[in-house]
């Protein structure tokens, strides 16, 4: 039976020159677990809040055609009771929370519905989406990944009948990305409920999913079987979808001629073990040597650009040379992860520190009992010149870390040295030409009410002479120059995290702290991002990049810092951190799915992009 | 001494009364207490008590009953555990309306004829803004403004005041990286001299200025989805239906210790009223 069928569905914005859903016809059978895909701006999200009736009854425009769901037709429906049969969580779902306490919130809409059993179906709903326990608590006592279960047990508690998910994943860490789907799942096979999610993580479609479909100009492409329609790489890339890692190899590699044309493309890891069981690992050896020499370059023109001294760009060559030296003598056997001194006595005498942690502690106040302990004699110090990714699970202390640098928050106890100098005594003011953060929340960095401003504020409140030179060039370098003029806020995300990086370089600090950079954007700009990261590697010093983005983590950090329950637990190379079982089950540190492939296929192999797995494995 | 005053002054706005501890103790303020008797109180016979005291003292200017009325609602405050920001404003907003004055007359040979109607003055704002701060910030936001509706506040009033306090945490959160984008990347002016500390007061009271703006524009971007939101569950169909509000209510009940705290409070105004009479 069909739960949603829409015939020749067609909308526009008020005011809109175009429609932005054209001639949409679609049937969506009782128990599916369907996939929207496609480029931003494409209506998604739009076409999603036609099934719940805002569109057109909140939101006014021009409307043809019939939309029926769950045996309504939504324009001859009200909202209300439309709300319970379609639920609908939003990307910004903290947006969506009203009440103050968990279970107040979660019965919300029941008890506005005027349903006699509100708070049992409240309670209900928060059982069913794993957060009993937690009904008298206040919402601000809740981690990101607990919120959007929140938001999700508001929409559950009407008890609907289709539950539709805007991009349910894109700001959480792995384990809470699970717990969510693992929640999804249960809805669907056990309870059966009809699941809509937007969403560009191709993994997860490949994993959970049953249906794929594909929006292209406010028109449906197709809409086809999970498999099927990851298989379909070159439509998907068309429209900056990136099916599965194992997919793109695979895909590659049948290009190449290396897989035979006939076999189907895997879409998950234990489908790649069938498919590329034939293939044989071989150790690569020359790319290490190639980064070796990359380190290289990059040191010396870090140097000058950043008009460090002779001396100083030799010692920075050199610490980086060193550190090349030091992986290459680690790449290949996967060592228990280092502690942190172990680092720092094998390249001691050439890097100068840039940072430095002496048992800092720290705690934040508590509306309730007990203060919160973040840090708890934390020792930590990096060189200049390294490019360091900081990792751990949702609360590691990450964010508070860097805001201590930035000497936006002072420690309880201990002291926190930059360039060799503590910052006990110092004003923020005065750290700015030496370090830089990047809110994880570019909108938070715009002061002013153009992004040329606001990437001038800095120099120009310095009165630097080359001020407004500068400017240009960082507009420039982050093709910002045509949008100059628009306020911050108002731009797309990538070009939000880019006028964000503009910033955050101005003064040209040796030091740049960047907070998730890459976070609760698609896939597409995702890699644009990392692009930008990477390019910007000449023009930094010391980099400091807190995320949860395991890829980017592979593509761009030479050191990766591993932080759990406010401690460093482990400290290292890549190869020493991913290839160390005992840490990533620890402190549940996902990997790339390619690394996991590669894993599967062969106990040593260390692939962390598709490029070293296609390198690695080849026919025997 | 008076340097290390200044200094302190012109630093403490920033640094140790950070928005943080603001957002601290407006959550403790409405939410930090919930377990204490005024909390547990109903929210209807605390707003007759408040009625009560918050209105008669201004009638009446008999020292012994002011002082009855003081030492009540004294000890509905501590028992209502209020935070430490309220009390000091309230300290702060009741010297400088009267008890100024009355220190002054002091100071400059007042006798008994000054000093006691400037205490009169003095008590009933006390015993008003006491009796406020029992109210307002005992009970959660939540009881309060249920309590407001039975009296037949409109449900949008009751519902704003609760979703303030929802929002203010939030707001407060990001007001304060707003601030911290500003220190980061502004250049205050030097404050080592008297003049340059002044100047650095004035510099970061129009940094606070500035930060609005920013603060305002996000706000007004994150609302779109919570309108929709709230349309999605019904808040105005709620808005219309009178069983609703009935639902609302009915958690409201009146117990045996309302009625105990209501007989208590009685008993002592009437027993100020008879030293009233008597002395």
């Amino acid at each position: 039976m069909n739960i949603i069928e829409i015939e020749n569905l067609t909308y526009s914005y008020p005011a809109a020159a175009s429609p932005i859903l054209r001639d949409i016809s679609l049937q969506v059978e009782e128990g599916d677990f369907l996939a929207i895909v496609g480029n931003n701006g494409c209506g998604k999200s739009t076409f999603c809040k036609t099934l719940n009736g805002l569109i057109p009854h909140f939101i006014t425009g021009d409307f043809a055609g019939t939309v029926k769901v769950g045996g309504l037709d939504t324009l001859k429906s009200d909202v209300g009771t439309l709300a319970c049969k379609a639920g609908y969580v939003y990307q910004d779902f903290e947006n969506q929370i009203v009440r103050p306490t968990v279970l107040d919130d979660a019965s919300y809409a029941c008890l506005n519905y005027a349903m006699a059993d509100y708070k049992e179906r409240g309670r209900e709903a928060l059982a069913l989406c794993g957060l009993e326990g937690r009904e008298e608590d206040y919402i601000w006592q809740l981690s990101g990944g607990q919120t959007h279960l929140l938001a999700l047990a508001g929409a559950v508690s009407l008890r609907p009948e289709i539950l539709i998910l805007d991009e349910p994943i894109v700001q959480l860490d792995p384990s809470h990305a699970d717990r969510i789907y693992g929640v999804l799942r249960k809805l669907n096979e056990q309870y059966g409920k009809t699941i809509i999610v937007i969403e560009h993580h191709t993994e997860y479609i490949a994993d959970y999913c049953k249906h794929v479909m594909l929006m292209r100009d406010g028109g449906i492409a197709w809409k086809l079987p999970t498999a099927e329609a990851l298989r379909r790489v070159e439509e998907l890339l068309a429209c900056n979808i990136f099916p599965p890692q194992v997919t793109l190899a695979a895909h590659r590699m049948r290009r190449e001629g290396r897989l035979p044309k006939e076999q189907p493309l895997p879409t998950t890891v234990a489908e790649g073990r069938e498919a590329f069981r034939r293939l044989r690992y071989r150790a690569v050896q020359a790319a290490t040597g190639k980064t070796a020499d990359a380190e290289h370059a990059s040191a010396a023109q870090a140097a000058e650009a950043t008009h460090v001294s002779a001396a100083q760009a030799a010692e920075a060559t050199h610490a980086s040379a060193a550190q090349a030296a030091g992986k290459d003598v680690d790449a290949g056997h996967v060592s228990a992860a280092l502690a942190e001194g172990g680092t720092a006595g094998k390249a001691g005498s050439f890097g100068e520190s840039a940072v430095r942690f002496e048992d800092v502690s720290l705690s934040y106040r508590s509306v309730k009992g007990e203060d919160r302990l973040v840090f708890d004699h934390l020792n930590l110090s990096v060189r200049r010149g390294e490019k360091v990714a900081l990792i751990g699970s949702n609360g590691a202390g990450k964010s508070t870390l860097m805001k201590l640098l930035a000497g936006l928050l002072k420690p309880g106890a201990g002291e926190i040295f930059l360039n060799g100098e503590s910052i006990q005594r110092k004003k923020t003011e005065q750290l700015s030409r030496q370090i830089s953060l990047v809110y994880q929340n570019p909108e938070e960095m715009f002061i002013k009410d153009t992004i040329e401003a606001d990437i001038a504020y800095a120099m120009q409140v310095r009165h630097l002479e080359n001020c407004r030179v500068r400017t240009g060039e960082l507009l420039e370098r982050f093709r910002l120059t045509e949008l100059r003029d628009r306020d911050g806020r108002l731009l797309s995300g990538g070009q939000m995290r880019r006028a964000g990086l503009g910033i955050g370089i101005g003064l040209n600090p040796g030091i740049l702290l960047l907070d998730e950079p890459t976070a609760n954007l698609d896939i597409a700009t995702r890699k644009e991002i990392m692009r930008t990261l990477s390019d910007m590697k000449d023009v930094t010093e010391t980099v400091m990049i807190a995320t949860h983005d395991m890829q980017l983590v592979c593509e761009w950090a030479e050191r990766i810092v591993v932080l759990c329950q406010g401690k460093v637990v482990a400290d290292g190379t890549r190869d020493e951190i991913f290839g160390n079982r005992a840490v990533t089950e620890r402190v549940g540190i996902r990997p790339p799915e390619i690394f996991t492939m590669g894993r599967a296929l062969h106990g040593d192999a260390l692939c962390y992009t598709i490029d070293e797995f296609i390198q690695s494995f080849q026919e025997a | 001494m008076q340097t290390k005053t200044k200094k302190k002054l012109s630093e403490n706005i920033l640094d140790k009364f950070s928005i943080d501890f603001l957002r601290n103790q407006v959550l403790k303020n409405a939410y930090g207490n919930d377990d204490t008797v005024i909390a547990a109180l109903d929210p209807r016979i605390l707003l007759v008590w408040y009625l009560f005291l918050g209105l008669v003292p201004w009638f009446v200017n008999n020292l012994w009953f002011l002082m009855g009325c003081f030492l009540l609602v004294l000890v509905t405050t501590i028992l209502a555990r209020v935070a430490g920001l309220v009390l000091l404003l309230f300290g702060v907003g009741v010297f400088t309306q009267t008890g100024y004055l009355l220190v002054v007359s002091l100071f400059f040979g007042g006798n008994a004829s000054t000093v006691v109607p400037l205490l009169i003055l003095t008590l009933k704002v006390a015993v008003c803004s006491l009796a406020s701060v029992t109210v307002f910030s005992g009970l959660d936001p939540d009881r309060l403004s249920n309590g407001l509706m039975w009296y037949g506040c409109p449900e949008r009033l009751s519902f704003s005041i609760s979703y303030a306090y929802r929002v203010l945490p939030m707001l407060m959160e990001e007001f304060q990286n707003i601030l911290l984008s500003y220190r980061m990347r502004g250049n205050p002016p030097e404050h080592e001299s008297f003049r340059g500390k002044v100047k650095y007061l004035i510099y970061q009271v129009r940094i606070v200025m500035h930060a609005f703006y920013p603060l305002m524009l996000n706000t007004a971007k994150r609302s779109r989805t919570t309108v929709e939101a709230l349309e999605i569950k019904g808040y105005r169909y709620a808005a219309v239906n009178k069983s609703v509000k009935k639902m609302k209510l009915s958690t409201l009940k009146v117990t045996y210790n309302d009625l105990l705290f209501l007989a208590v409070s009685f008993l002592w105004i009437a027993l100020s009223i008879l030293a009233s009479t008597l002395f």
